[in-house]
């Protein structure tokens, strides 16, 4: 625990007068962008209206293709080449930043307004050192040279929490970790002192440590150079921590706008009450999450009325006929919604959203009718890992990703392994149904070993027993074979069916399985959204009718919305058909909720092991507790009060004490060495 | 459940009591039903509904839901409008099938035969003319029916050369990229092939095995995979470890089967542009090595063109009408294989 933080909490009612006394600083007004895409007309933002105003961090959230990036991306016109803003205008320092030209832009864009994008490992010149690169920046907006600039660049580097600036300096990309380089970039677009920031999901595909590390730094460099930080994001758990003021996005419209603690405790959208209530933070173990039907809409279509409505299951009749206007809730909050018309009936809003202003980062309880493997005194074991080790290279190249791990899952639980990434977890997931060898220890099925060399009917045993489910749902179906082929590869494989039409059947009846419709089968991959796709992907691994089912981050790369639909399709496989899953994540409030076991794995091993509740109430091992303080919680007062932990490696001295595996208490297991044992079962009461 | 209760009592409008809106999610109906293939019937303007109406609860259908996020998007229709969408590729191909029919009919509408040809020492080197309309050999033969013949023969060759080609080099490349532990065999092969000129082997096999179109033909496909599979095989690096690829093998799937239903569709449009190339690319080394007389066949472009060498000066038909053709089949092949290329890559879907 090198560095614990206490953050104020903030009084968002000072904020809200803040804001009314002002005129804003940039004024979108029906903003209309249109891309010209395969010969159609595409409407990604229609006629969207944002204020934003002078010194506050304004947090923009909305699923993919909802048009957040785009419409930001006209406040830095950065719009690719074939899209163009059709209608309205952008009000900024008394400019009209629809009609720059792209001379004019250059005063603007960097100096003024500047961008800091999502994917550290591709915003970076390779090529290039990162002194070289921010350098750059110093001297074309700030005018400095030679010597002064190489000193207002280390002085950057060491002001975005690089340490040892002067030897990172002459450092290329590749030299740095993920958050080191957003580090960078964010260096660069600070370096020209803009009035704005616009932060486009900055810590999306940074480990959640790493993540509270940079809104942290965001939030500390907001505060010296006095910016107004527009931050887009699809976590209401990043928007909890970052945002004065939120706006909801969908399908190209902002349909909610007010401060945080409005937007989060008194919506009044049906798609914002939707979003919040599907949060699995707020989930009953064992009980269905409130999920939202269907995705999207494809915004090629003529969208007529609520473009929500379709989904909604609260839509009024004229919903489907015409698009509501904005209606004021509070001076500072406003909705684009028909419900709020003095027509409409009188509503309250649903019990979810109560739930979360009580919202305390505890667990909302388990559902008492519900099977729980843990509490089974005759639990069965189905897969059994013993001291496994898996290596990546030869010789001098050799990587030890799995390093000695030791767990067993039991019949019909939910097993969790939860690691950063390239802690190894998916390496595991992966040795399990034998796509990546085992380099040592033995991996047992039901008491049979199925590892290393084994006959070939065991072979088709454990190919029919393990399946798994891939994080990525637009990778993992092959685009060129249609559903029914995809669906149905394994009983192809091993003919698993007597005739053609049994295998149909066999088909429609999985596809029927995981909410799809049948006549889906016919159609390719891309006719899909993700969370159709991973529904796919989980009808194919069902058909084999497996017992254990390794699902390597089913969620992760789905839009907020869809995230409910795949868990409640998950927990209720496992109800019907007694399914066994590995649960491979990196984001542990997603775990709480659906597993009943809990493993944190730290570079390769294995650190705690514990019951879900047991490991969220008692984490024992630093880096749990690390990983712990680490979990966004969508509550504005909370997550800004929490405290950030930040795990050191180092403080482990295992040079004489060597550290072991060991059952602290009954079925919560932890590593460490005899000292630290002692410790630890000093905190527990022992 | 409330909501549902509410649809049926009229709304009374201002006074309408509070409505708890928490759907109880498990009865919910989520199992889209195939009943409803067109979804909801929706009024089509708000005149037809009464305002009391309007704001009533509407029922909800999760179909509906399901369908919102639609895409219709095909890639080959996509590639197949972006390759129309130039004209002169079009053109050329058209002009291409015009010219290849052409080498059929030619004889049929010509009175002399190309079987019936013979020596004629009257009407050697005759220019073109209402009878001879491309004038006569050195033989005092009818070019025209020589000239279409001998096309007929190229363009076969050169088929036959071009698909051999690619289907040993797309197997070949297939299995060289995905099986780890053939990449140092193959890739030994390929260099111990590779760096030895090519027209070392073709000679050295004309002189020895045989000089026929059959065995050259034969020799050119032996030794013309090399480039394909290469490619082939690098674009396997790319796929192979991609999750559905991944997906396979967990399931079971054989090696073969992951080849040819996971992997090789993604290449067709590398596999197509490289058969498009192949062509031109066969006849023009066809004429190479006619021309350096390792072919014996009696006609082909090739042989015409080199036979033509002595005369074209005082008799330029003789060059002209082969050499005509050939760059009418090389220019073709040349736009289409370019124009297809560019239809394929889905960055120009736009």
């Amino acid at each position: 625990m090198s560095e614990a933080r206490n953050l104020q909490a903030v009084d968002f009612d000072a904020r809200a007068r803040q804001v009314l006394s002002q005129e804003p600083l940039l004024s979108a007004k029906d903003v209309e962008v249109t891309f010209s895409l395969r010969g159609n007309k595409l409407v990604a933002i229609r006629r969207a209206s944002l204020d934003l105003y002078e010194g506050e961090t304004l947090a923009i959230v909305g699923e993919s293709g909802s048009g957040k990036s785009v419409f930001t991306k006209c406040f830095v016109g950065m719009l690719d080449k074939n899209g163009s803003i059709t209608h309205g205008s952008i009000e900024y320092d008394g400019m009209d930043l629809t009609q720059l030209t792209e001379k004019q832009w250059l005063g603007v864009r960097g100096k003024k307004i500047a961008m800091v994008t999502q994917d550290p490992m591709t915003s970076l010149n390779p090529l290039k050192t990162i002194g070289k690169q921010i350098q750059e920046s110093v001297e074309l907006h700030q005018g400095l040279r030679g010597a002064a600039a190489k000193a207002e660049t280390i002085r950057m580097l060491e002001a975005v929490g690089i340490p040892d600036p002067e030897r990172r300096y002459k450092q290329y990309p590749h030299e740095f970790s993920g958050g080191m380089r957003q580090r960078v970039v964010i260096a660069i677009a600070v370096a020209c002192r803009p009035q704005i920031l616009i932060c486009d999901e900055p810590t999306t595909a940074l480990d959640v440590t790493i993540q509270a590390q940079i809104l942290d730094l965001i939030r500390r460099l907001q505060k010296e150079q006095n910016m107004t930080i527009i931050y887009i994001t699809h976590d209401l758990g990043v928007v909890a921590n970052v945002a004065d003021r939120v706006a909801v996005m969908y399908a190209g419209q902002v349909i909610e706008i007010g401060m945080a603690n409005e937007v989060f405790f008194d919506p009044w959208h049906p798609y914002t009450w939707a979003l919040l209530s599907a949060l699995p933070q707020l989930g009953v173990k064992g009980e269905k999450l409130p999920a939202i039907d269907g995705t999207p809409p494809n915004l090629f279509n003529k969208i007529v009325g609520d473009a929500f409505a379709p989904r909604n299951k609260h839509a009024l009749n004229i919903d489907f006929l015409e698009e509501p206007p904005m209606y004021e809730v509070t001076a500072t909050h406003e909705v684009k919604a028909w419900l709020r018309d003095p027509r409409a009936p009188k509503v309250e809003q649903p019990n979810a959203i109560k739930l979360l202003e009580s919202q305390d980062g505890k667990s909302k309880g388990t559902d008492p009718n519900a099977y729980h493997p843990h509490l089974d005194p005759n639990r069965q074991p189905l897969i059994e890992v013993k001291n496994m080790q898996v290596t990546f290279g030869t010789g001098r190249k050799k990587f030890v990703a799995v390093n000695d791990v030791n767990f067993t899952i039991y019949k019909g639980e939910t097993f969790a392994l939860v690691g950063e990434s390239g802690s190894g977890k998916t390496t595991i997931g992966r040795a399990l149904v034998r796509i990546n060898p085992i380099t040592a220890g033995e991996v047992y099925l039901e008491g049979q070993k199925i590892n290393g060399k084994i006959t070939k009917a065991q072979d088709l045993n454990v190919i029919r027993s393990c399946q798994m489910i891939f994080q990525d749902p637009m990778a993992s179906l092959n685009e060129r074979a249609k559903v029914d082929y995809i669906v149905s590869e394994g009983l192809i494989n091993h003919h698993l069916y007597s005739s053609e039409q049994e295998r149909q059947e066999k088909v429609q009846k999985a596809l029927e399985e995981v909410g799809l419709l049948p006549e889906f089968s016919s159609r390719f991959p891309h006719e899909f959204s993700g969370g159709q796709r991973q529904r796919i992907g989980i009808a194919r691994a069902l058909i084999m009718e497996p017992k254990f089912i390794v699902a390597d981050e089913p969620i992760s790369a789905l839009d907020v919305s869809i995230r409910a639909q795949v868990l409640n399709l998950l927990n209720d496989l496992k109800q019907k058909r007694g399914l066994t899953y590995m649960f491979i994540a990196h984001d542990l409030s997603v775990v709480r909720f659906i597993s009943d076991r809990i493993a944190v794995i730290h570079k390769g091993r294995i650190v705690e092991l514990a019951e879900a509740e047991e490991l969220f109430l008692h984490p024992l091992h630093p880096y749990t507790q690390a990983l712990l303080s680490a979990v966004p919680n969508p509550n504005p007062y909370l997550e800004r009060t929490k405290k950030l932990l930040v795990y050191d490696p180092s403080i482990h001295d295992y040079s004489t004490d060597k550290p072991v595996w060991e059952e602290i208490l009954p079925d919560h297991f932890i590593y460490g060495n005899q000292r630290e044992l002692d410790g630890y079962r000093k905190t527990l009461g022992l | 459940m409330a909501a549902k209760k509410e649809r049926k009592k009229t709304v009374q409008e201002l006074e309408a009591p509070v409505v708890n809106l928490n759907v109880n999610y498990d009865t919910v109906d989520t199992e889209p039903k195939k009943e409803r293939p067109m979804g909801r019937e929706y009024p089509k303007s708000r005149n037809k509904m009464p305002e009391k109406q309007l704001f009533e609860f509407a029922e909800y259908h999760p179909q509906d839901a399901e369908r919102t996020g639609y895409s219709n998007y095909s890639y080959w229709k996509s590639v197949w409008a972006n390759f129309v969408k130039n004209k002169a590729a079009v053109t050329m191909l058209c002009v291409f099938i015009v010219l290849f029919i052409f080498t059929f009919v030619a004889e049929w509408i010509s009175p002399y035969k190309l079987k019936e040809l013979q020596q004629n020492n009257n009407e050697i080197f005759l220019l073109p003319s209402s009878e001879h309309w491309f004038g006569t050999t050195q033989a005092g033969k009818d070019y025209w029916v020589i000239t279409w013949y001998a096309t007929r023969v190229s363009i076969g060759l050169a088929a036959m050369v071009a698909v051999g080609q690619i289907v040993v080099g797309t197997i070949i490349g297939l299995i060289w990229g995905y099986v780890r532990k053939l990449d140092r065999l193959f890739t030994e092969i390929y260099n111990l092939i590779d760096n030895i000129p090519t027209i070392i082997y073709m000679t050295l096999i004309a002189l020895m095995v045989g000089q026929s179109v059959g065995i050259m033909a034969v020799a050119m496909i032996a030794f013309g995979w090399l480039g394909t599979a290469r490619n082939v095989r690098n674009l396997v690096f790319m796929y192979r470890d991609r999750e559905y690829n991944l997906a396979s093998r967990c399931l079971g799937t054989r090696l073969f089967r992951i080849l040819f239903k996971n992997i090789f569709p993604y290449l067709i449009s590398v596999i197509v542009l490289r058969l498009t190339l192949a062509i031109p690319g066969t006849i023009a080394y066809e004429t190479t090595l006619s021309y350096l007389g390792l072919i014996s066949e009696e006609y082909s472009l090739g042989i015409l063109l080199r036979n033509s060498r002595d005369y074209f000066l005082r008799f330029p038909h003789m060059l002209v009408f082969p050499a005509i053709i050939v760059s009418i089949i090389t220019i073709t092949f040349y736009l289409v294989g370019n124009a297809f290329s560019d239809a394929c890559d889905p960055r120009n879907h736009v």
